[in-house]
């Protein structure tokens, strides 16, 4: 038919130019304008639903990710992240089995070991007064080993490093950003442990360390565990109370739904966070009440849409035909009502668990939230808040933090119901 | 055939609670439903047909309520029936086919759902899988595979779901249909397969249908009897040869007259004067009467009592009252 081809080839090359336009921009720019074209959003969800997967699989196995605990003292306070302590280390041949002072002890008849020291470094004095401690530590212990090196004294690291080099003497003692300085030059020699304590020399932390000598990282990481919980739980507590009551309200009506609405609607006009902090103040900290504060929060959210929705569904044909086929009212509620309402839900559940952790950390920020033993994100930026100037790093990473989970829900939220609500979007 | 009645309505009364006042949407309404017809419901939008059919299974909300008579379904009273005996009629004895089939079932459930939970909702015993047999050879015998049993509804055209509610009132074998314009929104070639298979399962089932339309057309080719109604009241009832071929009542006749035909040639197509009333304030006496050609001045005082015309056929009109002289 010769009036269909022509139509063909003048529709053809419309669909090409949306096609060619679609893969001549690259895939950064192709992320942000596939809003533009119609369908595209999946990108959004795609890209959020991995990240909060990712965040999700953090939360579950926070042992499997952290270095550390979130309540170790690993260092050294307020240590950049990367920077190590500048602390009296041992300093040994790589081959030697010396890894800290203690090593040194022999049995009391044999040689004593020696130790090179830097003249009048504090280093020297250090290495004097633990010796004396751990020594005294031994006899106690009556194993018949005793710790009494003898001090060899050299004028400049240099010295110091040719002669632990060269073995004139066991070990030395130096402080670790000298030995760093001169480390390249001596590529047999590596540092040991600190000749104070065993976590004063470590160093090397991702994130750093907080003003208790935590590790940032895994402090954060344990601290998705909190804000998860904290933001699924009360998200689901006011999914479970919140739709049902809207479900009901909305079928049956009257009275019921009236002062129902009224209780909800005053609840929605109160401005959120103050009335977090009034119920966790009456409650107390801990994690349970934070999780009851926020879920009372967003009760009326659920209720409203999923009201709102029954009122639309109810007065749809297939209601009144299964009336007319003398279902019950809870039938019609539960099967015929319901499963129509629900897909809105999803998309409100995912903002509303970004809302709760905001309101969570928000909690915790203003020291209302969790008690202090827990890791958790909102307690970890109020105590970075006083050290701002001096550590960017302990308020940097848990509001990275907050703001990445609170983005990827959002972000999934808002996909899924531009993909599932086409008439929301060009809004 | 000997008429014995399987619904008896007298003096229905619906009326809907508005802003603007109280509306009579079905108003004092007497007719008898018998078993084994198909009874056809003719009147223009707006006049209380869909109405005065969801009132005959007291499937009312708020704000429509029924304020007066009385409901003789097979000699018993609906209208003393508690809301769950009466769940029990609905479905079970009479059952309801609606307009528009793209949106009378729910699209997140299954049609074997549809039919398992009617089956289910009256009788609790039955299990599933035999609930699910009985919906199978139903559906069959409706011409629709019992394959698509596992489909949703939107995957099936308007026709098939059309099929579907009326399946949906057989599973329990209800002795009464109601369908309200099943045929509004399908096209001319499903409507007559529609109908075709209406008078069929009346044949098979013995079922009594009780067919709510606008069409004229549809109403002579299925219907047994007519009634018409007109502003919330029912003005002529009777025989459908005998109304078609001699309406009584002027508001029939003009309805009948204003139905293209294709023997109509070069006349135009007659128009009836006027519009019909606001049912807020409808006109006193026969409601009709503003628009009546052959008004009398009774017309505007008093409502006609629906009348004998002639052999099964009533009319609610002054002209053939024996009351009033005619001239």
């Amino acid at each position: 038919m010769p009036p269909t081809e022509e139509k063909n080839t003048l529709v053809k090359p419309e669909t090409e130019t949306w096609k060619s336009d679609m893969e001549r921009v690259g895939f950064v720019r192709r992320l942000f304008m596939a809003r533009n074209w119609y369908g595209a959003d999946w990108w959004f969800v795609a890209i959020s639903t991995v990240m909060v997967f990712a965040f999700i699989f953090v939360a579950l196995f926070p042992g499997l990710l952290a270095p550390f605990k979130f309540d170790q003292v690993v260092g050294t306070s307020f240590l950049a992240p990367g920077e190590y302590p500048d602390v009296p280390v041992l300093i040994v041949r790589s081959e030697s089995p010396v890894e800290k002072l203690l090593d040194l002890a022999v049995p009391a008849e044999a040689i004593r070991p020696t130790v090179g020291v830097i003249q009048g470094a504090p280093a020297a004095t250090a290495v004097n007064e633990q010796s004396k401690t751990l020594d005294a530590q031994l006899i106690s212990e009556n194993k018949g080993l005793r710790l009494r090196p003898r001090i060899e004294r050299y004028v400049t690291v240099e010295e110091l490093m040719v002669a632990i080099d060269t073995g004139l003497v066991q070990a030395g003692v130096a402080n670790l950003k000298e030995f760093d300085a001169v480390a390249s030059s001596y590529p047999s020699l590596h540092s040991g442990a600190s000749i104070t304590s065993e976590t004063a020399s470590a160093g090397g932390f991702r994130m750093g360390t907080n003003d208790i000598g935590q590790d940032v990282l895994s402090r954060l990481i344990w601290g998705t565990r909190v804000a998860l919980i904290v933001g699924f739980s009360s998200s689901s507590i006011s999914l479970l109370l919140g739709v049902p009551l809207g479900l009901m309200a909305g079928y049956f009506g009257g009275s019921f739904d009236r002062l129902l609405s009224l209780l909800m609607d005053s609840l929605y006009a109160f401005p959120g966070l103050i009335l977090a902090i009034a119920i966790t103040a009456v409650l107390g900290p801990s994690i349970y009440n934070v999780i009851v504060a926020i879920a009372v929060l967003y009760i009326p959210t659920y209720y409203r849409i999923v009201r709102g929705q029954t009122l639309a569904v109810k007065e749809e044909v297939y209601i009144e035909a299964a009336q007319s086929i003398g279902a019950r009212r809870g039938e019609i509620l539960w099967k015929y009502i319901y499963p129509n309402v629900i897909p809105s839900i999803a998309i409100v559940f995912s903002v509303n668990v970004a809302d709760a952790i905001l309101t969570g950390a928000g909690l915790s920020f203003l020291g209302l939230g969790m008690p202090p033993t827990i890791a958790d994100w909102g307690i970890d930026l109020a105590r970075g808040q006083r050290y701002i100037q001096t550590a960017w790093w302990l308020i940097t990473f848990p509001g990275i933090a907050i703001m990445l989970v609170v983005l990827a829900f959002t972000m999934m939220g808002e996909g899924l119901m531009e993909i599932y609500n086409p008439k929301l979007r060009e809004r | 055939m000997p008429a014995e009645s399987l619904f008896s309505i007298r003096n229905l009364t619906v009326e809907y609670h508005t802003r603007a006042g109280d509306v009579k949407a079905v108003d004092d309404v007497s007719f008898d439903i018998r078993r084994g017809e198909i009874l056809g419901l003719v009147g223009e939008s707006a006049c209380g047909k869909s109405t005065l059919g969801k009132g005959l299974m007291r499937l009312h909300r708020v704000p429509a309520r029924i304020t007066g008579g009385e409901l003789l379904f097979d000699g018993r009273d609906l209208m003393s029936l508690d809301e769950d005996e009466m769940r029990m009629v609905r479905g079970g004895e009479i059952g309801m086919v609606f307009q528009d089939p793209m949106t009378s079932l729910n699209p997140v459930q299954r049609i074997f759902d549809h039919l398992t939970e009617t089956i289910q909702a009256h009788e609790p015993e039955t299990s599933i899988a035999a609930a699910r047999l009985r919906a199978e050879e139903l559906v069959e015998r409706l011409g629709i595979r019992r394959e698509r049993l596992n489909e949703y509804p939107h995957q099936m055209s308007g026709g098939m779901r059309q099929r579907v509610m009326i399946s949906l009132a057989l599973t329990l074998r209800a002795k009464l249909v109601i369908a309200d314009e099943p045929t509004t929104s399908l096209d001319v070639i499903v409507e007559a397969k529609f109908l075709d298979l209406l008078r069929e399962l009346r044949q098979e089932f013995g079922l009594t249908i009780l067919l709510i339309t606008h069409n004229i057309g549809v109403v002579a080719e299925v219907a047994d009897r007519v009634a018409v109604m007109y502003a919330a009241r029912l003005v002529e009832i009777g025989d459908v040869r005998q109304i078609f071929a001699n309406p009584q009542h002027p508001y029939t006749r003009g309805l009948l007259r204003s139905v293209p035909n294709i023997t109509l040639d070069d006349a135009e197509l007659y128009k009836m004067e006027g519009a019909p009333p606001s049912l807020l304030h409808p006109p006193t006496g026969c409601r009709f009467h503003p628009r009546c050609p052959s008004v009398m001045p009774i017309c505007s005082q008093k409502h006609p009592p629906l009348e004998s015309v002639g052999e099964d056929q009533q009319a609610a009109c002054w002209l053939y009252s024996k009351e009033v002289k005619h001239d």
